[in-house]
């Protein structure tokens, strides 16, 4: 009985072992992308702000962007939630300047 | 110390992790092969089986008998018929008192028969009593010794007074008591006994000339003696009239520690160590269960030998008498074999530890020291230069700010420090853009780190 126990014990233990850490750098590498989304979409709707004119397609990139955030998601999802906010950021400030 | 140690199995936890579970393996498979080995103690493992098939161990003799019509004849004629080789023998007067008035007939055939020849025996049906060899049979009754003393006389004297005087009761219902069964023994003179014991100091056998017994095979005295130092000495059946030397006592004091045979034509007594316990108990266990064969046929003298060591053997190994097996040296795996549940345990317990550290909850994780202090010198920066910056600016600076807050909670919520100077690293060209643009120097932020807050 006391092998079986000491048995089941070690496997919990491996699994966890290796589970737990695999599960935590998951989750820090999705907060930490989703931080990443949230600050560029912060900037992108400052610029937007900023801008004189309308530009559409930043528009709709940003609210492509703000939709897949209101969504959540994974640390993919965040990935192109900041990918669609820098672009249109970049849309709104080269028409700030031109 | 233990601090120092602990760090030691932290950094090497990887490897101290698979060598735990690398012996608590190994723990558990030798515990499982050991299940295989199951204890063997047996007492059903004596070597030699004292048995005797019919026929092939010279038991017959050579006897003749005359026909049955020819020994009813005899008998008719005569009370007591002795036919040509028969040996047994009786107190003739005892055995007179014990008949009475009635007539008894004795019929007396030699020892080692064939089974015909004992048929034929059994045909002559005016003999009350028929004694063939020292087995005596009449009627419905077959008459055994009961004493070892009766055993004695019957093999070692040929002698069945006692035999006789039984059945005769038996037959009459009469309660005729035997004279002492133990005929006559006397002390052996100093002459007989020098000539045994010379032979027993020079070879650890004396054979009378009259018996045919070849030397004994070391192997079966240590079989049965677990010494072959052991020591035979073989005598013929002695005469039942006439007091025959009693060699048993004389040579137990000449010899005192040494396993001593002694046979007397086919009664065979021990004497040596342990004689209280075991000679009693040898003889009984031999008699009872060779009586009959011994008394009707005529063994040679080396098998009657060999089925009593056998017996011995038997005897010793039945573990009666606290007799010490032979030495086992103790088997290291099975001494072993009670620490195995502990290393498996101890083994199961480091491995969870070790897991418990790698698994266990989050320590908090220190961001580096040079990005707070750059996230507070550029907020300063922000701050001092807001006042000083337009429209063309203002973009800039609030990007900057909205970067600024981003890094400030990403540091609050202990994300990756890379994440966090990406931010900053953003945040200062910002910075720097609107400082080149305000035009006054030290608010750009090269020149302001390095000024009076660096």
């Amino acid at each position: 009985m006391g092998w079986l126990i000491g048995a089941i014990v070690l496997v919990v233990a491996g699994f966890a072992a290796a589970y737990v850490p695999r599960v935590r750098t998951t989750a820090r590498q999705r907060a930490a992308a989703w931080a990443d989304a949230r600050a560029a979409i912060a900037v992108a709707g400052v610029s937007r702000d900023a801008a004189r004119e309308r530009v559409a397609a930043a528009e709709e990139l940003l609210g492509r962007a703000e939709s897949i955030a209101a969504g959540q998601g994974g640390a993919g999802a965040a990935r192109e939630a900041a990918r669609c906010a820098r672009a249109a950021d970049r849309l709104w400030q080269d028409t700030g300047r031109a | 110390m233990l601090e120092a140690i602990r760090d030691r199995v932290r950094r090497h936890s990887g490897v101290v992790r698979w060598t735990l579970l690398g012996i608590a393996a190994l723990s558990v498979t030798a515990f499982l092969v050991a299940q295989r080995q199951s204890a063997d103690v047996t007492y059903g493992q004596s070597p030699p089986t004292a048995t005797i098939t019919e026929g092939s161990a010279g038991e017959l003799s050579d006897a003749t008998l005359p026909s049955v019509e020819d020994m009813r004849a005899r008998v008719d004629a005569d009370p007591v018929v002795r036919l040509p080789g028969s040996i047994a023998t009786w107190d003739e007067q005892a055995v007179r008192a014990a008949m009475g008035a009635k007539e008894v007939r004795i019929i007396v055939a030699p020892p080692g028969l064939s089974k015909d020849q004992q048929k034929q025996v059994r045909e002559v049906d005016n003999a009350t009593i028929r004694v063939m060899g020292t087995e005596v049979t009449g009627g419905l009754y077959q008459s055994s010794s009961s004493l070892l003393t009766e055993w004695r006389a019957q093999f070692a004297r040929n002698d069945v007074t006692a035999q006789l005087i039984g059945l005769i009761n038996g037959l009459n219902k009469t309660e005729v008591a035997a004279p002492p069964a133990d005929g006559l023994w006397r002390e052996p003179t100093a002459a007989e006994l020098g000539t045994v014991t010379d032979a027993l100091r020079a070879g650890g056998q004396y054979t009378d000339p009259a018996v045919g017994l070849p030397a004994v095979s070391p192997k079966r005295l240590t079989e049965a003696f677990g010494t072959a130092d052991a020591l035979v000495v073989a005598l013929p059946a002695q005469p039942r009239d006439t007091p025959a030397p009693d060699y048993g006592p004389a040579l137990a004091k000449a010899f005192p520690d040494k396993p001593l045979v002694l046979m007397v034509g086919d009664w065979i007594e021990y004497h040596g160590p342990h004689e209280a316990d075991f000679a009693d108990v040898a003889a009984s266990g031999f008699y009872a269960r060779f009586d009959e064969r011994l008394s009707t046929y005529a063994y040679p003298a080396e098998n009657v030998l060999g089925a009593y060591l056998g017996w011995v053997a038997d005897v010793r190994y039945s573990g009666l008498f606290d007799r010490p097996l032979p030495y086992r040296p103790a088997d290291p795996l099975r001494v072993a074999l009670p620490v195995l549940p502990w290393l498996f345990a101890a083994c199961v317990v480091g491995f969870l530890l070790l897991s418990a550290a790698s698994a266990g909850p989050a320590r908090g994780r220190a961001t580096a020291p040079g990005l707070s202090a750059r996230l507070a010198a550029l907020s300063s920066l922000a701050v001092e230069v807001s006042g000083l910056t337009g429209a063309a600016t203002d973009p800039d600076l609030t990007r900057a700010i909205t970067r600024l807050g981003a890094a400030r909670a990403a540091i609050g919520n202990g994300l990756p420090d890379a994440q966090i100077r990406g931010l900053l690293d953003d945040a200062e060209r910002d910075l720097d853009r609107v400082g080149r643009a305000v035009g006054v120097r030290g608010y750009r932020p090269a020149d302001y780190l390095r000024g009076p807050l660096a």
